[in-house]
């Protein structure tokens, strides 16, 4: 207890060197609360964005792999390589779903596409001749890309669910017109969105029946449900009448797969994407997949770069945050480590005189340490205080910033789908549609900001500040350890 | 050397024997202090006198715990000291008076005496009232009890510490040329007091002086010799 009245007394007696190392611990309390606070919340932030954004694992076709090898100045070489890439087994949706029985693998979806000709309509084309070939996508096994060899008037997009229709959610297809019912029914027969050029060009409107057929003269009839128009920015063909889409039908993956399946001629390509649990589990579901007859010609390839993309600022604003509070952290660490070696030499004699008396140097050091404790403790608390203040003004204004960004981009996928008060009710309407799995992450858990300055970090600054005490009052321990009462009395006298 | 001893083994509170000591870097030959034997009973007052360089300030060290000696022995009450705790040997054992007083300048004179009764662990009701009945032995008057020790002259300083050194009521007190820093009237008065402490209280008193003043009034003088 005689320590604490010495403490006391020690403090009260030197008030200006006390309010000095007060002061400076309060600053460092201050800067060591803003940042900490700034950290928690980007890491909230970042928590909240990763858990919003899937890990996608996707599966892509390994041109530059196959074509390194290829000399195409030699006839040879080309008609070796068209064979070769003619080969390639592709995958089937049996083996998508084979696939996604990982472990790892918490969901997944896919697009099948398959192309058709028009039976009771025209494909929108600007010329008489059948040219429009660049909005079709290349296909291994097919002469120029095409399933097939053969050239059709349209391609057919199936989806198997709402999260795989990714031109809408990235808003490159906005839906212009559509069917009252269109949600409840889009994924359960044959139902169609098309473009407005193609509905504009056939005169087609909601609900009209329009005819395919592939190339042995199977007829298919699609309802058409929605009507979409492919926005201006994405359109690449700035000499085409039409947009790339014109001759594109959205519709469900199920209807596409049971058209192919009925006539071998029909070549679908699926493109798949599998919702991993972790990203680090991304290595083992590849080897799961080769091993289950993935050919080595594809990759698999996580979106974890395109993900962390988004993190880039927040991350930024961290990472000076905790670079603020390592320097902040430094240079109070000195100062305040010379102020206790200044403090020592002062009070040399007081220490002679004390260990003279019998006072022990653990009870001595425990003085001292009391001292700083006491100074430091009330001005940690006061530097809480006034960085709590502080860093409430610079999170929230970090999240507002962040909310302003989420809630326009969530705004315009609504509207790509035709919402809010249109075709798509999210609360009422089915299926359900949930932005976050496409990359938007949620944002109306973060309205406030009030605990930002949690007991957790009041913790962490008592944690570090505390520390930082201990370890500037390290001279002083030193020194007491070294100092010998008779020395210093006799330097004294 | 001028030596009395006595054989009645049961009053040597204090017993040095062949006490050496040597500062660590020293030559391997070169003490400081070499092979001193004294014993020192309760209830008597001791002078140990000796020309500059004889090792008198070291031997009060060693006495009072602030140095182990580098060969021998010091016993105090049975124990050798360098088989116990020498802090607490300070703070319960032994009181020291020094010829610079060394009391903490930013307290006052009873804070001085209270200090020294915190770091003994001393039980008492009242420690002020204590302070104040210590300073009163050594003639100080109350109203000194509030002063910071700098406002007060050597003399009343020197008393100061006296009191301080009783506070935890000590076997033993040993002194460093207490007198060294006062007049002859202010030197009688501390004499008398340490006389006091030894015949009457029943201490062991060992002053370290050159005063030939102080060795007249003493029980018993040691004259230490230069070491060859």
């Amino acid at each position: 207890m005689f320590i604490l009245k010495n403490a006391w007394i020690s403090i009260t007696r030197n008030k200006g060197r006390n309010i000095l190392i007060g002061v400076i611990i309060l600053v460092v309390a201050c800067a060591c609360t803003v940042t900490l606070a700034i950290n928690n919340t980007a890491n909230d932030l970042i928590n909240s964005y990763e858990s919003a954004y899937e890990k996608e694992l996707t599966i892509s076709f390994n041109r530059s792999n196959m074509m390194k090898d290829v000399d195409f100045s030699n006839q040879e070489n080309r008609e070796s390589m068209r064979e070769k890439f003619n080969n390639i087994s592709s995958y089937t949706v049996d083996d998508v779903k084979s696939f996604a029985e990982s472990k790892y693998i918490t969901s997944y979806y896919y697009t099948y596409n398959i192309s058709l000709n028009g039976n009771n309509i025209e494909k929108a084309e600007s010329t008489s001749s059948n040219s429009s070939q660049g909005n079709r996508p290349n296909f291994p096994g097919g002469e120029n890309g095409m399933p097939g060899g053969s050239s059709y008037d349209f391609t057919l997009n199936g989806y198997s669910s709402i999260e795989s229709m990714s031109e809408f959610i990235e808003g490159k297809y906005e839906m212009t017109e559509i069917a009252e019912n269109a949600w409840d029914i889009a994924f359960t027969g044959n139902y169609v969105f098309i473009n407005e050029e193609l509905a504009s060009y056939n005169n087609l409107k909601l609900n009209d029946k329009i005819l395919l057929e592939d190339s042995d003269g199977n007829t298919y009839e699609f309802e058409i449900i929605g009507i979409y128009k492919e926005n201006e920015e994405s359109s690449s063909n700035p000499m085409s009448m039409f947009s790339n889409s014109a001759n594109t039908l959205v519709t469900n993956a199920d209807c596409l797969v049971a058209i192919a399946n009925s006539n071998e001629n029909i070549k679908g390509q699926i493109d798949p994407t599998f919702i991993i649990d972790d990203y680090k589990n991304a290595d083992k579901v590849k080897e799961e997949f080769y091993s289950k007859g993935l050919n080595e010609n594809y990759t698999v390839e996580t979106n974890e770069e395109e993900a962390n993309s988004g993190l880039t600022s927040i991350q930024n604003v961290k990472s000076f945050a905790t670079t603020f509070l390592i320097i902040s952290l430094i240079i109070g660490g000195v100062v305040l480590f010379i102020i206790n070696m200044i403090n020592i030499r002062e009070r040399k004699y007081e220490i002679g005189v004390l260990r003279t008396i019998g006072i022990s140097k653990v009870k001595l050091t425990m003085q001292f340490i009391s001292e700083l404790l006491i100074v430091g403790f009330a001005a940690l608390m006061l530097g809480a205080g006034i960085g709590a203040t502080l860093s409430k003004g610079v999170s929230n204004y970090l999240l507002s910033n962040e909310i302003a960004s989420s809630e326009s981009q969530d705004e315009k996928v609504r509207s790509n789908f035709g919402g809010p008060g249109g075709g798509f009710n999210p609360d009422g309407g089915a299926p359900s549609m949930n932005f976050g799995k496409r990359g938007i992450p949620t944002v109306q858990a973060y309205d406030s900001i009030d605990a930002v300055v949690s007991v957790k970090v009041i913790g962490e600054l008592l944690g570090i500040g505390l520390t930082l005490i201990i370890i500037s009052s390290l001279s002083a321990m030193i020194s007491i350890q070294r100092f010998t009462p008779l020395t210093i009395l006799k330097e004294r006298s | 050397m001028k030596k009395e001893k006595k054989n009645i083994e049961n009053k040597v509170l204090l017993s040095i024997q062949n006490a050496s000591y040597r500062y660590s870097d020293a030559e391997n030959d070169e003490y400081a202090l070499r092979d001193v034997s004294y014993d020192f009973e309760a209830g008597k007052i001791y002078a140990i006198q000796g020309r500059s360089g004889t090792g008198k300030t070291t031997l009060l060290s060693l006495i009072s715990g602030l140095e182990r000696c580098t060969e021998g022995q010091i016993i105090f009450d049975g124990k050798d000291l360098k088989n116990i705790n020498l802090d607490y040997y300070r703070s319960h054992e032994i009181g020291i008076v020094f010829q610079s007083y060394n009391l903490l300048p930013f307290m006052t004179a009873s804070e001085n005496i209270i200090l020294s009764m915190d770091a003994s662990g001393i039980k008492v009701p009242n420690k002020k009232e204590e302070a104040l009945r210590l300073m009163r032995s050594v003639g100080l008057k109350d109203s000194y009890a509030d002063r910071k020790v700098l406002r007060i002259s050597g003399g009343e300083q020197q008393r100061v510490a006296i009191a301080r050194s009783l506070s935890y009521n000590p076997k033993m007190i040993v002194a460093d040329e207490p007198t060294g820093n006062l007049d002859k009237q202010t030197e009688q008065d501390i004499l008398d007091i340490f006389k006091k402490l030894a015949h009457e209280d029943g201490k062991c008193v060992i002053i370290v002086t050159h005063s030939p003043n102080v060795c007249e009034m003493v029980d018993q003088v040691y004259d230490l010799k230069k070491v060859k």
